[in-house]
């Protein structure tokens, strides 16, 4: 008898309901790979942006990512470092969102760059003050410690187990996966904040400069918090997601639960940080550049004071109260609005980080800077969606991604 | 097999450093960076030798000393020439750009005939013999029919060597049809002629004038003398002022001292209105008009007929009259015309500016606040610079074919009783010929230098009269409107390729004669008109070739300016003071050796009627309720309305609220547009009597309520597609009107209606 | 600002721009894309992807007719000096390749476009939209590329460029005074081609630090100014406005601020 490819003692669909899917996805997928190949080929006139915009969907799309994909180090750092066993139940799955999250980072930047072939003179040659080196160097060798995270796992699944090297390259690797997931937890803390650090250091932009310590401005620690924050909201959201479709149940509820209270905390602490941040640049930093504050958020058709009132209220203290509230997130649906609340704050605040940055006018004479994407840029941004998906449900279908969920499912 | 964890780090460090080790990837990767550093489709210009080469720039009749840079044989940046008596080294966008055109699309690359119909844009390359070789024939069987008189010539000047020859052809060859394209100098060099009785240009002393009243000269707006003009305000004492007198904040308006806003077609107006608190005041020169004017005061002819004088004529431009046609303040005008009077070296300008605006009354009148101010041949105030006489006529017999063909009147109508000083009529040609029965009067044109197609008020009139003309040539050096509808492409060099001889331009006050020289040799298969000319008369045979006894132009020009060639093969140009003699003895040479306010050479064309009805402006035709606004052209030094078409760069250069895509913008005050309900870049519907355009709207708080005003130069169709294609042809959707004292276009605008698309 | 010793190699090369004499007639423009091989395309109109090393703005003073005044502005690269004058400029210290850097000896800001890997954030922290992304593989119709300079490269589509105070003019008079054996480059020959072009010479170039100079005095008088003094950009270029309107839309003012009396207390709190 040949062995299942599916993990022992759990059931999946059916490989044409399987394929089916896949087909679906793969077609979204397909459409973002042709807009790929046009913005290499043709090269970056291809996207709507221009030299106001030298940053835009993309960078934002990044920044995004990257913050939700703070779930697998903060998820790494509670399970390995502070040794908070209930979340071997979910750290797997948020291992995997977050190798996604990176590997799509890092396809989304080698379409950013105008030379992609040129992308590794980052590297060579190095300019240590700039952000966007530490930015690049630590993502990579974040990057290499998620996929080293990853691979045990995906070695564990059962056709792969039956091959001996494989099977001992794995347990290998498990024994050192603490030292990995330090690793990782360092440099992950540093390229949130060197992200963050991208925007704050524009001195010259004074919507995105802020004051800070040493060499790092405070958007520098904001950025990690919150994506420590909301980094597992989003794996909450999506490991809450995928037992919908899947109608099954796959992580404890501790895990749900000690994920949402410590999520709660850090994400009411990072509000109160942001709250003063904000304080402090509008009453401090842009006035003695000569701008008020209501000068960034009037006269232009979009950036209005909303979206500062949606992100610091409604997206940031709204959901952190609920988070901290033991009944309110016991209630699951309190819970997941909460989640998605806190991910929405998140992606408005990188999103205010880097296009209204670019959009605010910097002369007295000059207009707002308005910007639309090009349909190549929204497909490649949705690509990663697809191949998130797609390999989410790779990775369900045929790894042992849930360690619980026999035990969570025991009809089947 | 098992794996422990030191073979497992071993093997996976080992294989990461092995492969690192090798050669191989890192090979690889900076090969391929090296390649999009070296992409073959990114040009890598070639090294050589540098040369620099004074020239002169031709691209309008502004004169601008350059210097060329070259590679080889590579022309590669134009600048100016510092010691250029023109433009001390200033220059506009066009000459910094001219290398542009030199290898640019618009060139035609060689001689051509056409070979499908009238502006299909169907060619097939010929050799010059037989290019010759047809214009010939064609000239010579017109002649055999005794109609020599039917070939006409346009040319853009008439003042340098290739249109002397071209003149000098049509004489030899018997036609009088020698028509100059219409320039803003025209009325100009009208109204010197009549009150000065002299034929020349004048020049204006900027530099050490204290107090220049423009009457709406596009000074800094690329007028004909822009490198000039540019020149002189950088050199300006900022405590000079400069007033302008425009409705739009132009940006000669924007760099003046004081911006004078008054209504457009109303400068007239305002001239007699400043003459009207000078004279009332006292506040003239009294010892220069006792001496030297002419129909100041009333006066008597010998028949003892009554005449008015100047000052019977500004009575009744009183302040309060005048601040009602002008819509300025009275205490403006007041003021104003003081401050004119107590300036030391005051100076009144007209002219550099829209030929539309060629009223020779408005040019009389702003000649005649000189003439208070007493400042003829002063400095800083008024030069005549005469017309060049390096090409003085030599000997030339012609036959009777020819003496009989030069008898017959102008096409144009320039020089018949009713415009009798008037030289060239451009505007009157297509009407000549679209209402002529029967055969075109023009059976032959050549077309040397001007683009009349684009150029000549109503252009679709234009065209139909040229589907008429049976035999068309065009020397352009460009593939530009008028040689689309040609039938035979002569091309003529650019002019960094050839010899060229430019006379004192418009508003120096010296007489400055330059020489453009080749500066690379020729990139296409071209041949300078003046050679063609020289060798289709030697093809003509008898007096027609002995009137051309030069082997070729460079022939030609080295003989007729032989005193001066060695200085301009030295220096590029050649200057002569004596036209600064600040004697007044000798300067006029009217029929009273004085100054003529109101010129007697005028009204006598015209017989004797009170010269007053003679101060008339011309009024815009159209229905005021319908067409409720004015559109006026504006020129902006960044796109080129006239000769030679912009480059590429002048275009990069252009506002995108000024061009965008495919629309110009007009200009229109926020509140009209209000009126209108249009807001910042709408789409909108321009109608004028003309015709109609769509355009979209600019709101701009400097151009006066109620007027549109839209950049000229653009609608093009010719030259290529990085100049073709964008916004309308202002022209186009202006008609023209006749200047009642010359008959030059003189219209200033059109009525128009403006409403949301 | 630091003390500058004379008479050393260090120059600091800055422009002066006389805003009362600048016509907004374009020829800088024109003469940096002929001097610099700027690229042109067919329909250039598109400003915001548009290659121009200087800007030339058109700003008003927001009054109705016949109140209005307008005011050209030419904008080049501002050379920045950055906070405390140690280069720090906004641009350079972003780059993560080096591909632009802060020339010590003479305060020129460069652009090296075979290092720049196209990421923009270079774009991003300038804040006078100085420099200029190549979206499109650069084209010279017909024969066009016979005008190219080759005294300056060529760049290719994905980098960034900007103005680079034509610093090929530079090196050249730099090469021609060792051949000489002087240390020191006169005034004239070492001129930026806007500079040279001007007609109405608006623009005056040279060494900041060098009192012989006309940009010395001229940047330390009673109309100068700089753009957005006040994010501490330090620019080296340097403009003269007799007009107070445009001395105020030259940078940001809060209600009740005014800019002569910011600049004094900026001077006040820069010498202590
Ligand atoms: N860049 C550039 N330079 C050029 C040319 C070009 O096309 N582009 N063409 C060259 C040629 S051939 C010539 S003849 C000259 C032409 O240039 P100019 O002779 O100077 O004429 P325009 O610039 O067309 O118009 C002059 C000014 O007149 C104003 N104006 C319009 N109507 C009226 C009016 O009724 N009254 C008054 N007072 N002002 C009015 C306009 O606003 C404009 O500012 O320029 C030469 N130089
Ligand atoms: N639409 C429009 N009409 C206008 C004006 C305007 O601004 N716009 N301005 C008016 C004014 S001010 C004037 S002066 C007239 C000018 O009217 P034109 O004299 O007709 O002037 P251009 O359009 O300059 O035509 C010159 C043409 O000559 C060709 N050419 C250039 N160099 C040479 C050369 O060296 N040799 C030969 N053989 N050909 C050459 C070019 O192809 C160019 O198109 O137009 C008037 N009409
Ligand atoms: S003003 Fe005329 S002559 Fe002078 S540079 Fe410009 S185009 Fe040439
Ligand atoms: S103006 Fe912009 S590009 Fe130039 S040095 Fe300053 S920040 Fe850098
Ligand atoms: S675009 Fe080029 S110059 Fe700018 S920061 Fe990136 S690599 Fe550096
Ligand atoms: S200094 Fe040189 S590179 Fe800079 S704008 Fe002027 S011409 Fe262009
Ligand atoms: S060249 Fe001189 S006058 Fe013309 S726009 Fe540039 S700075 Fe102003
Ligand atoms: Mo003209």
């Amino acid at each position: 008898m040949t062995t299942p490819a599916i993990p022992e003692g759990v059931k999946r669909c059916s490989t044409r309901q399987f394929t089916l899917w896949l087909a679906v996805v793969g077609a979204v997928l397909l459409w973002g790979v042709y807009a790929m190949f046009l913005i290499w080929y043709k090269g970056l006139n291809q996207t709507g942006m221009n030299d106001a915009y030298g940053f835009a969907l993309w960078i934002w799309a990044d920044l995004a990512v990257i913050a939700l994909g703070g779930g697998a180090f903060f998820s790494g750092f509670l399970t390995y470092i502070i040794g908070k066993k209930e979340l071997k139940s979910i750290i797997n799955y948020a291992v995997i969102i977050g190798f996604i999250c990176y590997s799509s980072a890092l396809l989304i930047l080698a379409l950013d760059i105008g030379q992609p072939l040129r992308g590794w003179f980052i590297f060579w040659h190095a300019n240590v003050h700039s952000m966007l080196t530490e930015v690049a160097f630590c993502l990579s060798c974040y990057f290499a410690v998620l996929t080293i995270e990853f691979i045990p796992l995906v070695l564990e699944n059962p056709k792969l187990d039956r091959i001996p090297f494989l099977h001992h390259l794995s347990h290998n690797m498990h024994e050192v996966m603490a030292v990995f997931a330090a690793t990782g937890v360092f440099l992950s803390f540093f390229h949130q904040g060197s992200l963050g650090g991208v925007a704050g250091v524009l001195y010259g932009r004074p919507f995105a400069f802020r004051e800070g310590l040493l060499i790092w401005p405070w958007t520098f620690f904001l950025f990690t918090w919150s994506a420590a924050a909301v980094g597992p909201c989003f794996t909450m959201l999506v490991t809450w997601l995928t037992e919908k479709i899947t109608q099954k149940k796959l992580v404890r509820p501790e895990a749900f639960e000690l994920l949402a209270k410590i999520s709660g905390w850090m994400l009411l602490t990072y509000m109160i940080a942001k709250i003063a941040d904000t304080w402090y640049w509008a009453a401090v930093t842009a006035p003695a550049r000569g701008f008020s504050l209501m000068e960034f958020y009037s006269n232009n058709p979009i950036y209005g004071i909303w979206i500062l009132i949606a992100e610091l209220v409604i997206c940031g203290i709204v959901p952190a109260l609920i988070l901290i509230t033991p009944k309110w997130r016991e209630n699951k649906n309190l819970l997941v609005t909460a989640a998605i609340l806190a991910v929405l704050g998140v992606c408005i605040n990188r999103w205010v980080m880097v296009l209204q940055v670019m959009a605010a006018p910097l002369l007295p004479f000059q207009d707002w800077y308005m910007y639309m994407p090009t349909w190549q840029e929204v497909a490649t941004t949705i690509l990663p969606v697809a191949y998130g998906a797609i390999l989410i449900s790779l990775a369900y279908r045929y790894l042992p991604v849930f360690p619980h969920e026999k035990e969570l499912n025991p009809g089947q | 097999m098992k794996i422990d964890r030191r073979c497992f780090l071993s093997l996976v460090i080992g294989g990461a450093v092995g492969t690192t080790l090798t050669p191989v990837p890192w090979k690889l990767t900076d090969d391929i960076a090296i390649w999009t550093q070296n992409w073959s489709w990114t040009p890598e210009p070639e090294d050589g030798p540098s040369k620099f080469v004074k020239s002169v720039c031709t691209q309008c009749s502004g004169g601008c000393g350059i210097i060329a840079r070259t590679i080889g044989n590579r022309a590669i940046k134009i600048e100016g020439q510092p010691d250029h008596p023109v433009n001390n080294g200033s220059l506009c966008p066009k000459a910094i750009s001219a290398t542009q055109h030199l290898y640019g699309p618009s060139r035609i690359q060689g001689p051509m005939k056409r070979a499908g119909e009238r502006g299909q844009g169907k060619w097939e390359k010929i050799s010059w013999d037989e290019a010759i070789s047809t214009v010939t024939e064609k000239l010579a069987e017109l002649r055999t029919r005794g109609k020599p008189h039917s070939v006409a010539c346009i040319s853009d000047t008439d003042r340098n060597s290739v249109a002397y020859l071209l003149d000098r052809f049509l004489r030899a060859y018997g036609s009088p049809n020698f028509i100059r394209t219409p320039s803003s100098a025209d009325a100009q060099e009208l109204a010197l002629y009549l009150s000065f009785g002299r034929q020349g240009t004048i020049g204006y002393d900027f530099k050490q004038s204290d107090f220049i009243l423009s009457f709406g000269c596009a000074l800094m707006d690329g007028c004909d003398a822009a490198g000039q003009m540019m020149s002189a305000f950088g050199d300006m004492d900022k405590k000079t002022r400069l007033v302008q007198i425009e409705a739009r904040l132009s940006d000669t308006a924007a760099k003046a001292s004081q911006w004078v806003a008054a209504k457009p077609g109303t400068e007239t107006d305002l001239a007699l209105g400043l003459g009207h608190v000078m004279v009332r005041d006292g506040l003239y020169d009294k010892a220069f008009i006792d001496s030297h004017g002419f129909a100041f005061e009333d006066r008597e002819d010998e028949a003892g007929n009554a005449y008015p004088g100047y000052r019977s004529l500004v009575r009744d431009y009183s302040p309060e009259k005048v601040a009602k046609t002008t819509g300025l303040p009275e205490k403006t005008i007041e003021s104003l015309a003081r401050a004119f009077a107590r300036a030391r070296r005051p100076v009144a300008v007209t002219g550099f500016s829209n030929p539309a605006a060629a009223s020779v009354n408005q040019a009389l009148a702003v000649f005649a606040l000189n003439a208070l101010a007493g400042n003829f041949q002063k400095p800083g105030g008024v030069f005549v610079i005469d017309e060049p006489d390096y090409l003085s006529w030599t000997e030339m017999k012609i036959d009777k074919t020819a003496s009989a063909g030069n008898q017959q009147a102008r096409i144009d109508g320039a020089g018949t009783k009713r415009f009798a000083h008037t030289r060239y009529l451009p505007n009157r040609l297509p009407e000549a010929i679209n209402s002529s029965q029967g055969d075109s009067p023009v059976q032959a044109l050549l077309v040397a230098g001007g683009n009349p197609l684009y150029t000549l008020a109503d252009p679709q009139s234009a065209k139909k009269a040229f589907e008429k003309i049976p035999f068309i040539v065009s020397f352009s050096t460009f593939m530009d409107e008028t040689a689309e509808q040609a039938d035979l492409l002569l091309p003529h060099p650019h002019f960094l390729e050839c010899y060229q001889d430019v006379p004192t331009p418009a508003g120096m006050a010296k007489t400055v004669i330059s020489l453009a020289r080749p500066v690379v040799k020729p990139v296409y298969d071209t041949r300078h008109t003046g050679d063609v000319i020289i060798e289709t008369a030697k093809n003509l045979g008898g007096f027609i070739e002995n009137a051309f006894p030069w082997k070729n132009h460079e022939d030609f020009l080295k003989k007729t300016l032989s005193d001066q060639w060695e200085t301009l093969e030295k220096q590029g140009y050649w200057t002569d003071d004596s036209s600064r003699d600040n004697s007044l003895e000798k300067l006029f040479r009217t029929s009273s050796q004085r100054f003529e306010f109101l010129p007697r050479a005028g009204f006598e064309t015209q017989g004797s009627e009170n010269p007053k009805s003679k101060v008339q402006t011309v009024s815009l035709p159209g229905d005021v309720n319908e067409l409720p606004l004015v559109l006026v052209p504006y020129s902006t030094i960044r796109i080129s309305g006239g000769a030679v078409a912009n480059t590429p760069f002048m275009t990069k250069t252009v506002d995108a609220n000024v061009i965008a895509q495919q629309d110009v913008f007009v200009e229109i005050n926020p509140e009209t547009a209000s009126e209108y309900g249009l807001s910042q870049g709408d789409k909108a519907t321009l109608k004028t009597p003309a015709g109609n355009a769509k355009v979209r709207v600019n709101l701009f708080e400097g151009i006066m309520p109620g007027l549109v005003a839209m950049p000229a130069g653009l609608g093009r169709t010719g030259f290529s597609d990085y100049i073709a294609g964008k916004g309308v042809n202002v022209y186009g959707l202006i008609a023209p009107a006749a200047d009642p004292a010359s008959g030059l276009n003189a219209a200033w605008g059109a009525r128009a209606a403006i409403g949301k698309a | 600002m630091a003390q500058q010793p004379q008479h050393t190699k260090t120059k600091r090369y800055g422009m002066v721009i006389d805003l009362d004499k600048c016509t907004g007639c374009g020829a800088c423009m024109v003469a940096c894309y002929a001097e610099n091989n700027v690229p042109f395309r067919q329909d250039d109109s598109d400003k915001m992807r548009s290659l121009n090393w200087i800007r030339v703005m058109k700003v008003d003073n927001g009054k109705a007719f016949p109140d209005t005044e307008v005011c050209y502005i030419p904008m080049p690269c501002m050379q920045c000096d950055g906070q405390h004058m140690q280069g720090h400029s906004p641009c350079v210290s972003v780059c993560p390749a080096v591909a632009t850097d802060y020339d010590y000896p003479t305060g020129i800001v460069s652009q090296i476009y075979t290092r720049c890997f196209g990421c923009r954030y270079c774009m991003a922290a300038c804040p006078y939209h100085a420099r200029k992304f190549n979206w499109w593989d650069p084209k010279w119709p017909a024969d066009m590329e016979k005008y190219l300079n080759p005294d300056v490269s060529a760049r290719m589509r994905g980098v960034v460029e900007k103005c680079s105070f034509c610093y090929h003019r530079y090196q050249k008079a730099r090469d021609k005074a060792y051949v000489e054996g002087r240390d020191e480059l006169h005034e004239d020959e070492y001129q930026t081609a806007c500079t040279q072009a001007c007609p109405t010479n608006a623009i005056t170039f040279g060494d900041l630090y060098n009192p012989e100079h006309a940009v010395h005095s001229l940047s330390r008088s009673k109309n100068a100014f700089r753009l957005l003094e006040r994010l501490n950009t330090n620019p080296k270029v340097y403009y003269l406005s007799s007009k107070s309107w445009v001395r105020r839309v030259a940078d940001n003012y809060l209600e009740g601020e005014n800019p002569e009396q910011v600049a004094k207390a900026r001077k006040a709190a820069a010498t202590h």
